[in-house]
C-alpha cells in the first residue's frame, strides 16, 4: 500500500516536473552572438641571427656584470579570460622562471660580458639590468618585451623581439620515449634567433658607449650597492645630471674602510646570488624535456587547428541539410572540442610535472622563507643588517 | 546552529537527568570540533548559489522520452494543425510540396531550407545516447562529463559564458534561474540546446535537448537521470605531460610519486 503511493507520489512530483521544464522552454534563452576572430597582428621577426661571440677579451670596464631578471607577463584583461584560460596562465607564470636562463646562457656563449645571473628582482650591486616581458609564448611564435637599463639609469634597449618556429625545429628527440631520449647537449631553441639577437643589441649599445662612460659605470654602480647597504653613509655619492642620469659626485677615499667592507659583503651578495642563478640553471634543466614536449605538442595543436579552419572554409555545409550532413556537423563540432579538451588537459599534465622543481626552486634557500623573490629580498636585509652591525663595530672601535 | 546547540544544552541542563548531562558535554564537544575547523570553505558573497547537481547519475529510460514516440507525437499535432488549417474557410493552400510519410503518417514537409524534424529527430537520439552522466560541481563551476564528449562546463555566474568556439561551432552557457542552459551554436544554423534542472531533493536531474534548423520548428526531447553511488575509485591519478597518468593507490600522497 505505502509502495503504491510512493510510486503515485513519484509520478506526481515528475510530471509537476517535467512541466516545469516544459514551461521553462518559453523563458528566454540567451541569444548567442559568435565572438569575433582575434585580428592577427603583425609580427616583425628577428630572423636568422648568429650570435657574435668576443675572440679577444673585452677590456676590463667592459665586462660589465649582467642580471637578466625573472620574466613578466602581460596582464590580460577580465572579459579576455575564458574558461580553462587559467592552465595557460600558469605555464606562461613558469616560463616567466625559466626564459630568462635561455637569454642568460646566450650571453654566455657570446664572451662579451662578465658574470651573468638570472636574478629573482632588480639588484643595486649590478652594472646592467635586462627585463624582460612575454607578450606571447606557444610552439610556434614566441614574443618578448625587452628593457635593458645600466646602474646610471640609461637606457641601452627598449624593443619587441618577436620569432616564429617551424615543426622541423623541434627533432625527433622531442617526442621522448623510453627507448628514445631527449637530447638536451644537441638541442638548439627553436627560438634561439631571439636571443641571439638580443644579445647582439646589447653588444652594439655597449660599443657605442666608449671606454670611460663605461668606466664610470662601474663606480656608479660600485657606490650604488655602497649606498643600498647604507644610505644614510653614501646618500651623497651619486647625483643625477641633466639628462637624468646618475653620475658620481664624490668618491669615498681609497683607503677608506668602509668601502672595504662594502666590497665584502659585495662578494657575499654575489655568492648568494649565483647560488640563486645555479638554482634557476637546476630548474631549467630539469624541466626542459617537458618543456620542449610541451611546445612541441602546442606547435601540433596549431598546425592542426589551421588545416582543420582550411578545411572549413572550403566545406559547403549548406548543401544539404539530412540527418548525415547534421551528424556530420554535430561530429566535428564535438571532436575539435574533445581536442581542445585533451590539449587543455595536456596543459594541465604540464604544470603537475613542472610542481615539483617549483617547489623545490622556492624551499631551496635554508633558513630563508617564501618564493625565491622573497627570499632575495630576506637576503638583501639581512646583508644591510649585518653591514650596519659590523660599521657599527668599526665606528666603535675608531673612537676608543 | 551553534545558537540551536548551545540552546537544546542550557535546556538539558536544567534537568537532573545524568543522560541529560552526558549528551550536553557531547554537544559542547561536537560544537567546540565543528567550529575549530580551520578548513571550512569561505564563502564568496559576489557568486551566486546554485542548487547542487552534482554527483552519478543514470539514465531512467522508463520517465525518458523515446525518440521515435515523441517524433510521432510531433508529426502527429502537425498534421492535426495542417488539417485544421485546411479546413477552415479561407485558409489558402500554401504548400504544394509533397508530403512526408512515417508509417500511417502523412504529414507535409516543412518550409524553408533548415533541416526536417525526421532528421532533427535523429540527431536528437544520436547525442542523447550517454545513459550516464557524471557531475563535478564546486562553488565556481560546474562540469558535466558524458562519456565519448567533451565535457560541458559553465561558471555559476550570472553572465553568459562562452565556452568554446571553433570553425565547428560555438557553445555558450548561462543560468536561466536555477537552470543550467548550454547552447551550440553549429554552421549552417543548426542549434543544440540542453537545459539541465536539478529537483530540489537533488535525486532527479532532467535534461532537455531542444534541436533546430534555420529558426524553424524545434524537436525536444526530454530525458530523466535518476543519482547513483558509483564505487569509489581504487587509484588516485594525476596527468603528466611526458609520463601521461601517474597513478597510486587512493589515500597515498601523489607528489611522491611525481618526485620519482
Amino acid at each position: 500500500m505505502s509502495h503504491t503511493r510512493d510510486t503515485s507520489s513519484i509520478r506526481f512530483l515528475t510530471t509537476l516536473f517535467v512541466l516545469q521544464l516544459l514551461t521553462s522552454c518559453a523563458l528566454p534563452v540567451p541569444v548567442p552572438v559568435p565572438e569575433p576572430q582575434p585580428v592577427k597582428r603583425l609580427l616583425v621577426l628577428v630572423g636568422d641571427v648568429n650570435l657574435i661571440q668576443a675572440i679577444q677579451s673585452p677590456s676590463a670596464s667592459a665586462l660589465l656584470e649582467i642580471g637578466v631578471r625573472v620574466f613578466g607577463t602581460a596582464q590580460k584583461e577580465a572579459e579576455e579570460y575564458e574558461i580553462g584560460d587559467w592552465v595557460f596562465d600558469e605555464i606562461i607564470q613558469k616560463e616567466t622562471q625559466f626564459l630568462p636562463h635561455l637569454l642568460k646562457n646566450t650571453l654566455v656563449d657570446s664572451r662579451q660580458w662578465g658574470a651573468i645571473r638570472v636574478i629573482p628582482d632588480r639588484d643595486p650591486s649590478l652594472d646592467l639590468i635586462v627585463e624582460g616581458q612575454i607578450v606571447q609564448s606557444d610552439g610556434e611564435t614566441l614574443e618578448l618585451q625587452i628593457r635593458a637599463f645600466d646602474s646610471s639609469g640609461r637606457e641601452w634597449l627598449n624593443k619587441t623581439y618577436a620569432d616564429q618556429s617551424i615543426q622541423e625545429e623541434y627533432p625527433e628527440s622531442t617526442r621522448f620515449t623510453l627507448d628514445n631520449t631527449f637530447d638536451a647537449i644537441n638541442f638548439v631553441d627553436p627560438f634561439q634567433d631571439i636571443y641571439n639577437r638580443i644579445a647582439n643589441d646589447l653588444v652594439a649599445v655597449r660599443t657605442n658607449l666608449g671606454e670611460q662612460t663605461l668606466r664610470d659605470l662601474n663606480l656608479v654602480t660600485d657606490m650604488l650597492y655602497a649606498g643600498d647597504l647604507s644610505p644614510s653613509d653614501f646618500s651623497g655619492a651619486v647625483k643625477e645630471n641633466e639628462d637624468g642620469l646618475l653620475v658620481i659626485d664624490r668618491l669615498p677615499s681609497l683607503d677608506d674602510p668602509m668601502m672595504a667592507r662594502v666590497a665584502d659583503m659585495k662578494y657575499r651578495h654575489h655568492l648568494f646570488i649565483d647560488t640563486v642563478d645555479e638554482y634557476y640553471q637546476t630548474l631549467y634543466e630539469d624541466i626542459q624535456p617537458a618543456y620542449v614536449l610541451w611546445r612541441r605538442y602546442s606547435i601540433d595543436q596549431i598546425t592542426e587547428i589551421e588545416t582543420s579552419q582550411q578545411e572549413a572554409s572550403q566545406s559547403d555545409y549548406g548543401s544539404s541539410s539530412g540527418f548525415l550532413s547534421l551528424s556530420q556537423r554535430y561530429d566535428r563540432f564535438k571532436w575539435s572540442k574533445i581536442f581542445e579538451r585533451e590539449f587543455n588537459d595536456l596543459a594541465a599534465g604540464f604544470n603537475n610535472e613542472l610542481a615539483p622543481a617549483f617547489l623545490e626552486l622556492n624551499s631551496q634557500v635554508h633558513g630563508l622563507t617564501g618564493t625565491m623573490e622573497q627570499q632575495y629580498r630576506e637576503w638583501r636585509g639581512i646583508l644591510r643588517r649585518l653591514f650596519e652591525l659590523e660599521n657599527g663595530e668599526l665606528t666603535t672601535n675608531a673612537t676608543e | 546552529m551553534l545558537i540551536k546547540v548551545e540552546n537544546l544544552v542550557r535546556k538539558l541542563g536544567r534537568g537532573r537527568s545524568p543522560l541529560a548531562g552526558i549528551i550536553a558535554a557531547l554537544c559542547l564537544t561536537l560544537n567546540v570540533s565543528a567550529f575549530s575547523q580551520d578548513s571550512l570553505p569561505q564563502l564568496d558573497l559576489d557568486l551566486p548559489l546554485r542548487l547542487d547537481f552534482s554527483g552519478s547519475w543514470e539514465k531512467d529510460f522508463r520517465r525518458s522520452d523515446n525518440w521515435e514516440d515523441e517524433l510521432t507525437r510531433t508529426l502527429r499535432i502537425r498534421q492535426e494543425s495542417a488539417i485544421r488549417q485546411q479546413s477552415s474557410p479561407g485558409s489558402s493552400r500554401s504548400r504544394s510540396t509533397p508530403p512526408i510519410s512515417i508509417g500511417n503518417l502523412s504529414l507535409p514537409r516543412s518550409r524553408g531550407r533548415g533541416a526536417n524534424i525526421v532528421d532533427l529527430a535523429r540527431l536528437a537520439e544520436y547525442i542523447s545516447r550517454q545513459s550516464v552522466l557524471d557531475i563535478v560541481q564546486t562553488r565556481d563551476e560546474i562540469r558535466i562529463e558524458r562519456r565519448g564528449e567533451a565535457a560541458l562546463i559553465c561558471g555559476v555566474e550570472y553572465e553568459r559564458q562562452q565556452t568554446f568556439s571553433s570553425e565547428h561551432g560555438v557553445e555558450v552557457c548561462a543560468w536561466d534561474g536555477q537552470q543550467l542552459v548550454f547552447q551550440i551554436m553549429l554552421p549552417d544554423d543548426l542549434t543544440i540546446m540542453h537545459r539541465f534542472t536539478v529537483s530540489s531533493n537533488q535525486q532527479v536531474l532532467n535534461l532537455l535537448t531542444r534541436i533546430y534548423s534555420k529558426g524553424g520548428e524545434p524537436f525536444n526531447l526530454i530525458q530523466a537521470f535518476n543519482k547513483y553511488e558509483a564505487p569509489r575509485d581504487e587509484f588516485n591519478c594525476i596527468q603528466t605531460l611526458s609520463r601521461g597518468q601517474v597513478c597510486n593507490q587512493s589515500g597515498a600522497d601523489l607528489s611522491t610519486v611525481l618526485d620519482n
